[in-house]
């Protein structure tokens, strides 16, 4: 017979008796003083006994309906003995509780093993995701999806109605061949950059304007953002971005609100990025566009040499971060030239072109 | 000795940030990998480790509920959520003024229905399912009466800018420590709007003109307003909560705590939760003859995990 010190509740009052716990064939003895200093006990049947789950070494039990009586044991030698003399029973359950009493060199590795999850999840998982999703939305809901994005960011800017009926009518003498409605929007900024929103508004800053010298170099940069525009590079940076947004909240949700902070703008600013991959892709849709229209493909070589040439500027660095640029792509766009052989001269195009030179020269 | 008049009382806590870190890790990821689903488990498994390293008077406190029970409640939460989210989405998607508007009225009703119901679900459920020494905690309060309350103070609090928000903050405590038991043991909450209106406006100022560095004089000043007017009742015996924080502590403890989350990129969150539960429990002291040994039982069961995962999503940081 096997006695074990313990601390019992009966259930009623808040007293913490001393008691001695005996193990039974089928029932547990409890045996304490009450107040008054009577010896008492309590006789617990064995299936009304329920172990409560813990972290501690506390091993505590209940038993009856409630209001509960409850019995706290501190003897490690307990489990032991309880598989000993019930051994039907198991009162320890191996349950997912139990990998909290893992060591800390386990415990060290599955931290490991959650930041490794969370950064593949984070790097690999939400792109493949938010392309899949991306390839389900209907054009005409993102479409209307980027409309109100557009609208909601307009207000941030100063529009330049003028240049933006020259350059919309210059665009609509190309055929980019997409099925999506494209409206270009030409803002005051110094800026030199420009940004495709999905479902075909392209948002491009005077800026960049101003410092191109040929209709090839305006008709290229115009040609890449509608190759974003009609492989939904824009949809599925902006699902990415939101899918980033949720997980890092959902993640820090119970963390705390500082790092929620920090990781938000660092999320935005990652997010606003076209991949090299996605530029790569976005360039070549935008040559064939210029092979099948007759341009000379040298405008984006111009394109790309006045962007990396200022390189000291800093007003060049906004389109180069958001679009990057590598010496990868300066080349593929000379080796594009040598292989064009139709270019032809189109005189309308060109005067369009004078004409936008002239809107922006004439504000000075 | 005075030792009877000057009886005082402190909770303590023993959880180390070691222990703490582990079961996030599990928890986060069992949580991962289940897609969620393993949340409502992951926090009664938190909780149950906070309870059991509270202590008062040599017992440990004692979480009972349990991830099946909050499941439920979790999953109603979510739907919830998401229909909620999706009439605002659609609304938006519409371009059509008047639909958008009809929208964003929707969801934010819904939203001041929500939050009261869950705040209300939370309480009864997180109350009767804490002990100590065998004796629930309860919540008597009245889902209707609080639901009423509660819309009617938001909406004068958006009518008068804000300015009602500081009675409004102090009803509530009233009305929930009103309604709050353990075993027989009753609360109340003694604090006052106007009081506590002048002490957020001049905490606010003082913030602004010091660049910052009266804000931990003013949440020194938060926690002994909320602590100091707390009262309980044991039959006809009164005991008063007081507190002893001081604004170089909360400066330590805010700073630290800032560091420690910061440098280690958020790893070290379970270290600075301890510490700041330390300190809480460090400086509250309950002031008053307590009879440890005679709380009676009083409370029933209560089963609707809704109100606890609502609470949560919602994120209004209860308790
Ligand atoms: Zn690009």
């Amino acid at each position: 017979m096997q006695h074990f010190s313990a601390r019992y509740h009966d259930g009623r009052r808040s007293i913490a008796h001393d008691a001695t716990l005996t193990l039974r064939p089928d029932h547990w003895l409890i045996h304490y003083q009450d107040p008054s200093g009577e010896l008492t006990s309590a006789r617990w049947t064995l299936p009304g006994i329920v172990t409560d789950e813990n972290f501690s070494d506390l091993f505590i039990f209940r038993y009856g309906s409630f209001p509960q009586q409850t019995i706290e044991c501190k003897d490690r030698q307990l489990p032991a003995a309880l598989t000993q003399h019930y051994p039907d029973r198991v009162f320890f359950k191996k349950g997912i509780s139990r990998l909290f009493k893992l060591s800390n060199t386990a415990i060290a590795g599955m931290a490991v093993l959650v930041v490794a999850l969370l950064g593949v999840a984070y790097w690999y998982g939400l792109p493949l995701l938010a392309s899949a999703v991306a390839s389900r939305v209907p054009v005409s809901a993102e479409v209307e999806m980027g409309d109100t994005m557009y609208e909601n960011l307009l207000h941030g800017y100063d529009v330049d109605s003028t240049l933006t009926v020259k350059v919309n009518d210059f665009a609509r003498s190309i055929d980019f061949k997409t099925r999506y409605p494209i409206r270009v929007t030409v803002v005051r900024e110094k800026d030199a950059n420009a940004f495709a929103l999905p479902g075909g508004n392209i948002v491009v800053f005077d800026g960049i304007l101003r410092k191109m010298k040929t209709k090839e170099e305006l008709a290229a940069l115009l040609a890449h953002e509608v190759s974003h525009v009609h492989y939904r590079h824009s949809l599925r940076n902006v699902l990415r971005s939101l899918g980033g947004y949720l997980f890092l909240s959902i993640l820090l949700n119970d963390i705390n609100g500082i790092v929620t902070v920090l990781a938000d703008n660092s999320n935005a600013l990652a997010n606003l990025t076209y991949s090299r991959e996605l530029e790569t892709e976005a360039d070549q849709k935008a040559m064939a566009i210029f092979q099948s229209e007759g341009l000379n493909i040298k405008g984006f070589v111009d394109l790309f040499t006045m962007l990396k040439g200022e390189h000291g500027d800093m007003t060049n660095l906004k389109l180069l971060s958001t679009h990057p640029l590598t010496e990868d792509r300066l080349r593929a766009a000379e080796a594009a030239v040598k292989g064009q052989r139709n270019v032809k001269e189109d005189a309308g195009l060109e005067r369009k072109w004078e004409d936008i030179e002239r809107g922006y020269h004439g504000d000075e | 000795m005075e030792l009877h008049q000057n009886e005082t009382r402190q909770l303590s806590f023993h959880g180390e940030g070691a222990k703490l870190f582990g079961i996030y890790i599990v928890n986060i990821l069992l949580t991962m990998v289940t897609l969620g689903i393993y949340y409502p488990w992951a926090k009664a498994a938190l909780l149950k480790y906070m309870y059991e390293e509270s202590e008062f008077e040599g017992s440990r406190f004692t979480f009972h509920g349990t991830g099946k029970e909050m499941f439920k409640g979790f999953i109603k939460a979510i739907g919830i959520f998401i229909g909620l989210y999706g009439i605002l989405f659609l609304a938006a998607l519409s371009r059509n003024f008047t639909i958008t508007m009809l929208g964003v009225a929707v969801f934010y009703i819904g939203l001041l229905i929500l939050v009261p119901i869950a705040i209300h679900g939370a309480l009864r459920y997180r109350t009767s399912r804490s002990s100590w020494r065998g004796i629930h905690f309860g919540y008597r309060g009245d889902r209707k009466e609080f639901l009423n309350m509660f819309i009617v103070g938001s909406l004068i609090t958006i009518f008068t800018f804000g300015i009602y928000g500081a009675w409004f903050v102090i009803e509530i405590r009233k009305y929930i420590f009103k309604n709050l038991r353990f075993g027989n043991i009753t609360f109340s909450y003694e604090g006052e709007g106007s009081a506590f209106f002048w002490m957020n406006f001049k905490g606010y100022l003082l913030t602004v003109i010091t660049f910052g560095i009266y804000f931990f004089w003013w949440a020194k000043e938060l926690f002994a307003y909320y602590v100091d007017n707390i009262r309980m009742y044991q039959g006809e015996t009164r005991l008063t909560f007081r507190s002893t924080a001081t604004a170089g502590g909360y400066f330590k403890l805010i700073i630290v705590n800032l560091l420690i989350i910061v440098l280690s990129l958020g790893l070290a969150t379970p270290w600075a939760i301890v510490r700041a539960m330390q300190f809480v429990f460090n400086h509250i002291h309950i002031d008053g003859p307590l009879d440890v040994n005679a709380i009676t039982q009083t409370e029933a069961d209560y089963t609707d995990a809704t109100g606890e995962d609502l609470a949560d999503m919602i994120d209004i940081g209860l308790v």
